[in-house]
């Protein structure tokens, strides 16, 4: 059997996730193409062809070959003014052996486990929705022939083999839907992260400080930041790469990947998306221009970082200057001491990909005054400096991610802004992803100083312990 | 910026035109100011945000500021009218705690009485 997903054609509600095709909208934080992906790879349907529209290089990115699923995934373009079903209706070798359709969006909610012999069960059968067909399933030529020629099929429908056919045909149905997945019905899909007795799902990554409150149910998604004194839940889906900044409560909502919430807001029956506002129940979207209080969480700030770099780079002149003397001093009696020596490490860059960057490492564990000097002084970061006023390397920013060990950190990372000073020069039990994401979205002249600061105090007063 | 400022039963009733963001709060500031100073005997005022369709974080700050304002000289402040988008501004930043809210003007009036 076969399968045809048409995720060409418009739908206007989702309009308001501008730069997000609805194909690839999260229901309980899985993109809607993922569910049908994953049924098609319980069902033992391996070749599954996707009809594109807009944003067809996202679906295309996020789908891939199929490999993820097990299955073989073709790509085709839907034409201008072409019905979801007339492409099904002119591809006759592809339903030789049955089809799987879906046509819109269009959600196979489970009525409870799903039935292990699923669809080698279901009678043929079409779903029809405002004049058009969104789903359709006939296991043989014949059968599929009768429904194009307009046979309603099945009586019973998906309801058969306990699939509640979800239309999401407006806002107001796509919150329903996640608010009834995070109510409980989301176990019986795959998912990601932790899932808690009391029916929650707590991503990988996620930092939460004691005094925040996480109230079941909730979904959040993998590296995300809840601030301090805030209260997430119930009913809230959080996305991936949410941060959500202290005293703020958050219920019955949800947030989409990438997005900022600030301090003290209350985010209740609102669905948001960046910078985007948007009430469920009539789709009334407001855009937030004011960054301190919702914001993408990726925002591009070119020239802000420009001139950041520039005034930094001053900065670093400045402390190089101070450094040089007392390192040719101090290095050549750590070496002779034999306490300490670089060693080349490879990091990711970039520019190049790759970059060799000299690592100071204590050879021998014992006291030497030399050492804590030489430690105090923060001549260990003396050829970073160097580096970055070569435009190697930023001043001030993310710790740079070794090859291969932090590979996974890189992939998840949009911004990355190899530094000389980072947050982990004074707080080494942070996590480092949670804290690039974290400096991507504060990143300014002000953070930058305040780290570069932090990270030479904290040098000169913890040397040597 | 238009704003239209008149006097019913001894309350100021202050229309806002359009748009409360950051472009716009000096002048609806410059001439609440200007009316108030021709008009010292109100002390209390309704808003009327009818017009409004957008408002940011500094129209937001502006209409506090105002509240503070009136309050430190005796009166009050309710605000009439509030429409959906500015409503959705008001709701996740906690405002509507801060702000006596009616539907009408009529409504707001009547509260003073």
């Amino acid at each position: 059997m076969k399968a045809i997903f048409h995720v060409g054609a418009a739908h206007p509600w989702a309009d308001a996730f501008a730069g997000v095709p609805w194909a690839l909208l999260p229901i309980a934080n899985r993109p809607l193409l993922d569910y049908w992906l994953e049924t098609c790879a319980e069902q033992g349907i391996d070749h599954v062809q996707i009809i594109l529209g807009d944003g067809a290089d996202q679906i295309e990115s996020f789908a891939g070959d199929g490999t993820r699923w097990g299955i073989r995934i073709q790509y085709g373009f839907a034409r201008v003014g072409e019905r979801p079903l007339d492409y099904v209706r002119q591809s006759h070798e592809r339903r030789d052996d049955g089809l799987l359709f879906v046509g819109g969006p269009f959600f196979l909610r489970r009525r409870k486990a799903f039935h292990a012999g699923g669809f080698q069960i279901l009678e043929a059968c079409r779903f029809n929705h405002a004049d058009e067909t969104w789903f359709l399933f006939g296991k043989t030529a014949v059968e599929v022939e009768t429904l194009l020629a307009g046979d309603a099929g099945s009586s019973r429908g998906l309801e058969q083999i306990h699939i509640h056919p979800f239309p999401i045909d407006r806002m107001a149905a796509y919150y329903d839907l996640n608010m009834k997945m995070v109510r409980g019905e989301f176990s019986r899909y795959l998912t990601a992260g932790y899932g808690m007795a009391d029916g929650s799902s707590v991503g990988y990554n996620v930092l939460t400080p004691p005094s925040a409150l996480l109230r079941a149910p909730i979904i959040i998604g993998n590296d995300c930041r809840i601030g301090a004194m805030s209260t997430v839940g119930p009913n809230a889906v959080i996305a991936d790469h949410v941060i959500v900044d202290s005293h703020s409560e958050l219920s019955n909502c949800i947030i989409l990947q990438d997005t900022y919430i600030g301090q003290n807001l209350e985010i209740h029956r609102k669905i948001i998306f960046g910078r985007r506002l948007i009430d469920p129940d009539d789709g009334t979207v407001v855009e937030i221009d004011d960054s301190w209080v919702v914001a993408r969480n990726r925002p591009d700030m070119r020239t802000e970082d420009f001139i950041r770099y520039c005034i930094l780079w001053f900065l670093a002149l400045g402390v190089s200057l101070v450094q040089v003397l007392p390192f040719l001093i101090l290095y050549p009696l750590v070496r002779i001491t034999r306490i300490g020596a670089y060693r080349r490490q490879l990091f990711h860059d970039p520019k190049t990909g790759y970059i060799g960057l000299p690592v100071f490492q204590k050879i021998e564990n014992r006291r030497s005054v030399v050492y804590t000097l030489f430690r105090a002084a923060a001549l260990d970061r003396f050829p970073w400096l160097v580096l970055a006023l070569r435009g190697r390397l930023f001043v001030c920013g993310q710790p740079p991610m070794r090859h291969p060990q932090d590979d996974d950190i890189i992939t998840q990372l949009t911004h990355y802004y190899p530094a000389v000073f980072s947050y982990s020069d004074y707080n080494k039990d942070n996590d480092r992803l949670a804290d690039a994401l974290w400096y991507v979205h504060v990143r300014s002249l002000f953070e930058d100083v305040k780290i570069l600061i932090k990270s030479l105090l904290h040098r000169f007063f913890r040397a040597g312990r | 910026m238009v704003v239209t400022c008149s006097k019913e039963h001894g309350i100021g009733v202050i229309q806002v035109g359009k748009s409360l963001t950051s472009a716009t709060t000096d002048a609806f500031r410059e001439q609440f100011s200007k009316w108030q100073s021709v008009e010292p005997d109100v002390k209390n005022y309704v808003i009327d945000l009818k017009q409004v369709d957008f408002m940011d974080s500094a129209g937001l700050g502006t209409l506090i500021a105002v509240l503070k304002c009136v309050t430190e000289a005796g009166g009050d402040m309710k605000i009439a009218c509030l429409q959906k988008k500015p409503r959705m501004v008001f709701e996740i930043t906690r405002a509507y705690k801060v702000f006596e809210i009616y539907d009408t003007v009529d409504e707001a009036l009547k509260m003073f009485n």
